[in-house]
């Protein structure tokens, strides 16, 4: 069992924004999150990486509760789930390499990351560019991130998740700031590389078709329930959006 | 609405100001011999010295050039070394007085976090000039204690701005940092360092700047700077000399504005690899072509070096003075700090609440009142000329084509643009503590010459921010103003004015909070105020008096500083 969620509840002060939730996922599996705004979906991301403590019940990864978790078990958890926020996460005045180094900012600890963001060796240079070969931009291996397009940035947060070699990556939206075709490649590659690396991968979209088109496994979500939890071609994510 | 009370009570406390100074506009007329020596200073002004005006020194063993190229060094070196420890207590204190390095929110930290900032922003409220007094009259003359004092109040300020610009940055890849099993020293590291790195470069560089302008100022109290050259010069009578050293001073401040605003463009924007866009590129290739300036690494390894430098070639940073001596001088002045009349009544502290009493009663509360109008009076009257003079100077404007809008011809718009946005820039490279000691021969010891020394070099600072704002605030109402056959002057009062207010005001609160601590110690120069006092009781030795009137300084622009940030945490919201 990868992700075992235990009759978990969130609430924020008196809202609540995630109610009983029991599901598993297992390892390599691709999930897609959908639903509306506000439905649960960061919150649900949030508490996959212990970055949000369930109010009750138990989160669950490779045999470890969050809830229990702490000092370097938790840091050790931690390096092996890769996230990629909406905002993508990037250190925009530093170039990708030192972007995509900071992928194993936990694994390395203070002094191995100075020493990579000052000077990174060729052999890690090479694994690098390699990583961002995958991701189809690698000539822009030592250019600033923000010198790089919306749909090229994301790239390199992917290369940075993979980078970090995680058995599970956590994607907020990340495609919701470019257009409908850049969306579906990143889409695409991630859930290729995913697959080809054995990884979890779990993702929140707002594109239902792109749920539809590249998940395995999708998981509707409503005012912090699950609406529903199976195959991509289930009649009810249609009806996820419906307006009331 | 709001704007027109604001600008009403602007007016009201100008003038108030100016009523509480009694700043009489006649005083502004020399007396007959006052004219001559006037007219004789300022005429000076257009013919600067070449070489001594003494002739028993030309032809000397240091010629003039090379002691005006010694003291320009000594200005810029005492900056450097400043620099380089304030960096120090900057960075560290910046930090410490920041929660985002934190890994979880904890009492202690919190502690940690206001004990720092309470003492960066003491620091930071005694002038560095007092600083320098209290120093030198506690461990005697010396460059060394100059620069440390100049150091702790560059130091203060750079913790207070480095903490919120730590505070203030985007955390979001700090936060990816922590939720993939880096620490908090490491999020914080990688994260947030990295990623305010030119917001702090650009920082560091503008107080680089002021530092030149202090360590020019600290030569009025004895330490070998340019200010140094000009009060020795004056006191000689020498006053084409004097000029010299003025226009070397504004040359090299503005060299290091220009400097310091292409380092902070090439760290902000970067630079372009021209490699980046081609495929099939080796890993060596892309290195090579990766986008550098070496503009920017040669200036960075060279204000390195010259921190260096700074250290390594002043042979008299104890100017000779025997440790014991200094201990000795330091166990007097500790003495001497124990209020008078708690001395005379051997160690009863009761003495000292009816001795602030009577200090506070006979001349302090007025002095107080008297330096906070300086500053408010000071501020406010560059306010409102720059609110003109941007209308004159934002490139924007001043221009053929104002915000876009063709009108024909423009060129005298141009050159008067050009003319008011170099005239800011002298403006503001002068400090007000040189600008006040040119204005007294000219006009003699009146309050105006304080006012006009605080405005005019905060004026100058206030037309270059509020120009950038007005340049970069989008506002199609004044394009619709231009295109239908109204001025320039219609654009900016009825739609570019409103349009910015907000940060003009924050910008006015940010020098007002400046004008204060300056106006603490302008009135040094012999003009009644805190400052007056201050001098006062430091030629006198009576040093308890002394501290007195700097802690009262320092409580003042305290209570400046913390208002002023009150109003900006508003006004932002």
């Amino acid at each position: 069992m990868m992700l075992d969620f235990q009759s978990v509840t969130l609430r924020y002060g008196g809202i609540v924004a995630l109610s009983e939730l029991d599901l598993k996922i297992e390892q390599g599996e691709q999930v897609c999150l959908i639903g509306p705004s506000g439905a649960g979906k960061s919150s649900f991301l949030g508490l996959c990486n212990g970055r949000i403590q369930a109010t009750n019940g138990k989160v669950i990864l490779h045999d470890r509760d969050f809830g229990q978790t702490r000092g370097k078990e938790l840091t050790r958890l931690r390096s092996q789930i890769a996230w990629i926020p909406q905002d993508l996460g990037l250190i925009t005045n530093l170039r990708v390499n030192q972007n995509v180094a900071c992928g194993r900012a936990g694994q390395k600890g203070f002094w191995k990351l100075l020493m990579s963001l000052l000077w990174m060796g060729r052999g890690e240079q090479q694994v690098v560019s390699q990583l961002l070969e995958r991701v189809g931009i690698a000539e822009k291996i030592f250019a600033r991130v923000d010198h790089l397009s919306g749909g090229q940035q994301q790239r390199v947060a992917i290369a940075r998740a993979l980078y970090q070699e995680p058995r599970v990556i956590l994607a907020d939206e990340p495609v919701s700031a470019v257009d409908p075709e850049r969306a579906r490649s990143l889409v695409e590659l991630l859930t290729t590389v995913a697959r080809e690396e054995a990884i979890t991968l779990v993702m929140s979209l707002h594109d239902r078709h792109l749920a539809q088109r590249f998940f395995d496994r999708v998981i509707g979500l409503r005012d912090g329930k699950v609406v529903f939890d199976g195959a991509p071609n289930d009649e009810r994510v249609q009806e996820l959006y419906r307006l009331d | 609405m709001r704007r027109r009370w604001f600008f009403l009570g602007a007016l009201f406390f100008c003038f108030w100001g100016l009523w509480v100074l009694e700043a009489n506009p006649v005083e502004l007329i020399p007396n007959q011999g006052g004219q001559k020596a006037a007219a004789d200073f300022v005429l000076s002004a257009l013919h600067p010295a070449f070489d001594y005006e003494d002739s028993e020194l030309q032809g000397g063993e240091i010629s003039f050039f090379s002691k005006v190229l010694h003291a320009l060094w000594t200005t810029v070196k005492y900056a450097l070394v400043a620099m380089s420890l304030a960096l120090v207590i900057g960075l560290i204190g910046g930090v410490l007085g920041s929660r985002a390095w934190w890994s979880e929110s904890r009492f202690s930290l919190e502690v940690l976090r206001i004990g720092v900032r309470l003492i960066a922003t003491a620091a930071r409220s005694v002038h560095e000039l007092l600083w320098a007094i209290l120093f030198l009259a506690a461990f005697g003359t010396s460059p060394l204690v100059a620069v440390l004092a100049m150091s702790l109040s560059y130091g203060g300020t750079l913790a207070k701005v480095f903490s919120e610009l730590f505070d203030e940055a985007d955390g979001s890849a700090a936060e990816v940092i922590r939720a993939t099993g880096g620490s908090g020293l490491v999020a914080f590291f990688a994260g947030i360092m990295t990623r305010s790195l030119p917001d702090l470069a650009t920082y560091a560089l503008y107080r680089l700047e002021c530092a030149i302008r202090s360590s020019a100022v600290l030569g009025f109290v004895g330490i070998p700077t340019m200010g140094y050259e000009i009060k020795t010069a004056f006191e000689d009578g020498h006053y084409r000399e004097i000029w010299t050293y003025v226009y070397v001073l504004l040359i090299v401040v503005v060299f290091f504005e220009w400097w310091g605003s292409r380092i902070r463009s090439l760290l902000s924007k970067g630079v372009t690899s021209p490699l980046s866009e081609e495929k099939d590129q080796s890993l060596t290739d892309l290195w090579k072509g990766r986008g550098r300036s070496t503009f920017l690494r040669a200036s960075l390894v060279l204000i390195f070096l010259g921190m260096i430098a700074g250290w390594v070639t002043e042979d008299h940073w104890g100017a000779g003075v025997k440790w014991e001596q200094r201990v000795k001088n330091l166990e007097r002045f500790g003495e001497e700090l124990v209020p008078y009349s708690v001395r005379e009544a051997h160690g009863d502290w009761s003495q000292l609440t009816p001795w602030i009493e009577s200090k506070m009663s006979g001349e302090g509360a007025e002095a107080v009142w008297r330096t906070f109008h300086l500053g408010t009076s000071s501020i406010l009257l560059a306010g409102a000329v720059s609110l003109v003079v941007i209308l004159a100077s934002a490139r924007t404007l001043a221009s053929r084509a104002p915000r876009g809008i063709r009108l024909g011809r423009g060129f005298l718009r141009e050159a008067f643009g050009m003319f008011f946005r170099g005239s800011a820039m002298l403006a503001r490279a002068m400090p007000e503590y040189i600008l006040a000691f040119l204005l007294l021969q000219v006009f003699g010891p009146t309050i105006w010459v304080l006012i006009f020394a605080l405005a005019i070099h905060n004026g100058g600072i206030l037309v270059r921010l509020g120009a950038e704002v007005v340049d970069n605030t989008s506002s199609q109402a004044s394009e619709v103003i231009l295109s239908q056959g109204g001025s320039r002057a219609s654009a900016f009062w009825s739609a570019l004015l409103p349009a910015s207010f907000n940060r003009l005001i924050l910008f006015l609160f940010y020098r007002w909070e400046s004008c204060i601590r300056e106006a603490t110690v302008l009135g040094m120069l012999g003009v009644s105020s805190l400052g007056f006092l201050i001098s006062n009781a430091k030629t006198a030795f009576y040093y308890d008096e002394m501290i007195l009137w700097v802690l009262l300084g320092a409580a003042l622009v305290f209570v400046g500083d913390v208002s002023s940030d009150l109003v900006r945490g508003r006004l932002r919201r």
